[in-house]
């Protein structure tokens, strides 16, 4: 009785197993021809059959995973897939086209040697720092002043908001031909911004905090909307002045809003790309002793530039591996240390 | 149980749904142009038509978008004389095309015919080209690309475009300079010195207009201006200073010469437009009438209308050398390719075929696109001001290859530029200039070796 109830699903099994191996070798051996890819699917659904009719007690276990195939596969065609093939490529001498041979760490130890990337490395973290802390003062000042009671708080609100509505590549155009033009002709006789090493990466500050402070402002500002109102009363009727009430109780209250911001520029800083390209695409030039670098390259335009402008795909790869695993542990340790001083309330 | 029945087929539903998208994709991506909808400035609908008509349509991948609608009109032409239909895909403004063709290749979707613009490209593909050594085209040009090692011909050059220091012919004239004397850096020198002097007289902002910022201009500087150096008055094929310099290694007194030249350029070029201006910025200054050089070639020609442009202009070779240079820099900016493995590889080698030989191509491209013909046999002469007069160190064999474009990629962008972009700004010296040239190339050739 119980061998009779297998049979079939036995076959079924057997059969899309055939069908799916018979499908996968055509496909491996570029045979072409529109009936594999139905093959394949036929194959497929039997092994599913098989499996639902095979009279044992987990088969509906089995059922469920197969509901959560549409969500694994795309996660995994377009996330894990991808990125575990990245960090095959580094270790070799992927060219875009194809891979030759293995190289081992030699991509590592290239870009380590290479001045420009460590240069790059060394301006991005400096970057990162700056824009961090501009972006989250401004933010929240901002927030401040648009959660009190000054007139017309929602008009200020979308005008600080906007400048994140425009996509950073014509921000970037735009402002370059603000500092190359405009500013050059009212302060008539000035050289640009934009052709000094220094104030070009200052620049690109202004123009991300002008950008991106609106943003952070909104977070900031539905965080002050938690702060409870008669916690704010108690305290004004204790006397305590505005400063102490921002310092000892909104900001300690919305420790967890700061968490989430500093989080973001972190991580958006550190990814800093669009206008970075825009803007300046690595210029002007400095000079450091024999050696001469563009100034303003930042980690993600000097992988770009690695991979697609000087065709090195493999060791644009490899910087873009490196890239991650810095940029994982630098906000992971950011998150841990936030949340430690977080009030629960 | 019927329930769970249900839900199983709604699940296996789910699942063949998936594969079959992937499956037909997979299936049907060997049938040619359908998968290009992202590709810049292509009429995805019309192509896909065109290819489900005639089934096997050739494929161009072109990377001069300027030319694409002149493109096309050939292609239809060239269906009407032997009903091979070709679909031209153009490519540019800012698209990275060397990518959108090696994610063609990794999607099985390569194009018959794609573009190539020098050695760096070319390395990509050796073992994917076919050898057009046998076609007419190749007979009738000294501008086709051959393989360095095996001297096959692999590349179909479609036009020449010629550069140097492109001139006001008007304002040379009120200032009583003779264009045909700036054979040499003294002359130019005697020249620039002289339209300083009378810059109210004539009406001028600066003598020059240059471009020399590192982020945007680095190909004027870094590539087109530097490849003087290589080939500079040079034989056609006289690579001895690119080989050279390919080792890491720059000329002294050779490097010295052009140093003095670009400080002379610098010296007289517009100073707001050399430190930060982009290429409109550098052409509305010249073609406004307020200068009277521009360091670009005869692919401003099309942009000259849109500044109604009355006086008469020509290009120079920028003569850097105490002697006298009088050839110019010119040679097809790209080539392009036939895909060995594609479907139809004699129909490809007849669509080039036609396009250098016919007459109603070569008037197409040679009158309609502006461009200069490379073929001997190509009796059409071209029209606009600097293409004519381009046409004249072509047809006399006054010209110089680009050794420049077999540069390593990124070179001019991430080091030559910058030393331009350095010494435009007066951060360094000219003898600086010369050093810093030499350590950045050693070291550009050293770090980035393949």
């Amino acid at each position: 009785m119980n061998t009779d109830k297998k049979i079939i699903p036995l076959a079924m099994l057997a059969l899309g197993a055939i069908l799916t191996i018979y499908a996968l070798i055509l496909d491996l051996t570029g045979a072409t021809g529109e009936l594999r890819g139905y093959i394949l699917i036929l194959g497929v659904i039997l092994l599913i059959l098989g499996v639902f009719k095979m009279p044992h007690k987990k088969h509906t276990k089995i059922v469920n995973m197969v509901f959560l195939f549409p969500m694994v596969f795309t996660f995994a065609v377009t996330v894990i897939i991808p990125f575990i093939l990245g960090i095959i490529y580094s270790f070799t001498d992927w060219n875009g086209i194809q891979v030759t041979r293995f190289v081992g760490f030699e991509n590592y130890i290239t870009m380590f040697k290479q001045s420009d990337y460590v240069y790059s490395f060394v301006i991005t973290l400096i970057y990162t720092v700056i824009n961090m802390v501009l972006v989250n003062v401004v933010g929240f000042v901002l927030a401040l002043v648009c959660s009190s009671k000054i007139k017309g708080t929602s008009f200020f609100r979308s005008a600080y908001f906007l400048p994140n509505l425009i996509g950073g590549l014509v921000l970037g155009y735009v402002w370059q031909f603000i500092f190359n033009k405009v500013f050059t002709t009212i302060f008539a006789g000035s050289l640009s911004m934009l052709t000094d090493a220094n104030l070009a990466l200052l620049a690109i500050l202004i123009v991300n905090t002008w950008q991106y402070a609106g943003y952070i402002m909104l977070i900031y500002l539905t965080g002050l909307q938690t702060v409870p109102k008669d916690v704010l009363e108690a305290s004004g009727v204790d006397g305590a002045s505005a400063l102490t009430t921002l310092f000892k109780i909104k900001i300690p209250m919305i420790a967890n809003t700061f968490t989430v911001c500093i989080f973001l520029t972190l991580v958006n800083s550190f990814k800093q790309f669009d206008l970075n390209l825009a803007i300046t695409n690595g210029a002007p030039s400095r000079i450091m002793g024999p050696k001469i670098i563009q100034a303003t390259e930042l980690l993600a335009l000097n992988i770009y530039n690695t991979a697609i402008r000087k065709n090195n795909y493999a060791l644009g790869q490899t910087k873009a591996v490196v890239f991650f695993i810095i940029l994982a542990a630098v906000s992971l340790t950011q998150v841990a240390i936030s949340k430690k001083r977080e009030v629960e309330l | 149980m019927k329930k769970r029945f249900l839900s199983v087929a709604a699940g296996v539903l789910a699942v063949s749904a998936i594969l079959a998208g992937c499956g037909s994709g997979a299936a049907k991506s060997d049938g040619g142009a359908d998968n290009q909808s992202s590709a810049a400035e292509t009429k995805a609908g019309e192509s896909k038509a065109d290819s489900a008509a005639s089934g096997d349509a050739l494929r161009l991948i072109n990377g001069k978008i300027e030319i694409d609608a002149q493109l096309k009109k050939a292609a239809e032409k060239f269906k009407e004389k032997t009903g091979q239909e070709v679909v031209i895909e153009s490519l540019g403004g800012g698209v990275d095309i060397q990518g959108q063709i090696k994610s063609y290749k990794a999607a099985d979707n390569m194009p018959d015919l794609f573009v190539i613009g020098g050695d760096g490209d070319y390395a990509n593909w050796t073992d994917m080209v076919a050898d057009l050594s046998d076609t007419e085209f190749a007979k009738n040009t000294d501008f086709a690309y051959k393989d360095k090692t095996t001297g096959k011909v692999v590349g179909f050059p479609y036009a020449v475009e010629g550069y140097g220091i492109t001139y006001n012919a008007d304002i040379l004239e009120k200032a009583g300079i003779d264009p045909a004397t700036l054979k040499n850096y003294d002359a130019f020198k005697a020249a620039f010195e002289k339209l300083d002097g009378m810059k109210d007289e004539l009406g001028i902002q600066a003598v020059a207009s240059v471009a020399a910022e590192a982020g945007q201009m680095y190909w004027s500087t870094g590539n087109h201006l530097f490849g003087y150096y290589y080939t500079g008055g040079l034989e056609r094929g006289d690579n001895k200073y690119f080989d050279m310099a390919m080792k890491g290694e720059l000329d002294d007194e050779r490097l010295g010469e052009f140093a003095d030249m670009t400080e002379l350029l610098f010296k007289y070029a517009d100073p707001q437009v050399l430190v930060s201006g982009t290429y409109d910025d550098q052409l509305a200054l010249w073609a406004q009438g307020k200068t009277a050089f521009i360091t670009q070639g005869n692919w401003i020609d099309p942009s000259l209308p849109t500044y109604n442009v009355s006086f008469k202009a020509g290009l120079l070779p920028l003569a850097f050398t105490k002697s006298d240079m009088t050839r110019i820099l010119a040679d097809c900016p790209s080539w392009w390719c036939v895909y060995k493995d594609g479907k139809n590889v004699e129909g490809a080698k007849a669509f080039l075929d036609f396009l250098a030989t016919d007459p109603d191509a070569q008037e197409i491209l040679v009158k309609e696109a502006g461009m200069i013909s490379p073929y001997k046999t190509s009796t059409i002469e071209p029209e606009t001001p600097l293409a004519v007069s381009l046409k004249k160190y072509v047809d006399a064999g006054e010209t110089s290859s680009w050794a420049w474009s077999n540069m390593p990629e990124g070179l001019a962008q991430n080091a030559l530029g910058l030393v331009f972009d350095s010494f435009a700004k007066g951060s360094i010296t000219r003898d600086d200039f010369v050093t810093l040239m030499k350590s950045t190339m050693a070291d550009y050739i050293a770090n980035n070796k393949k």
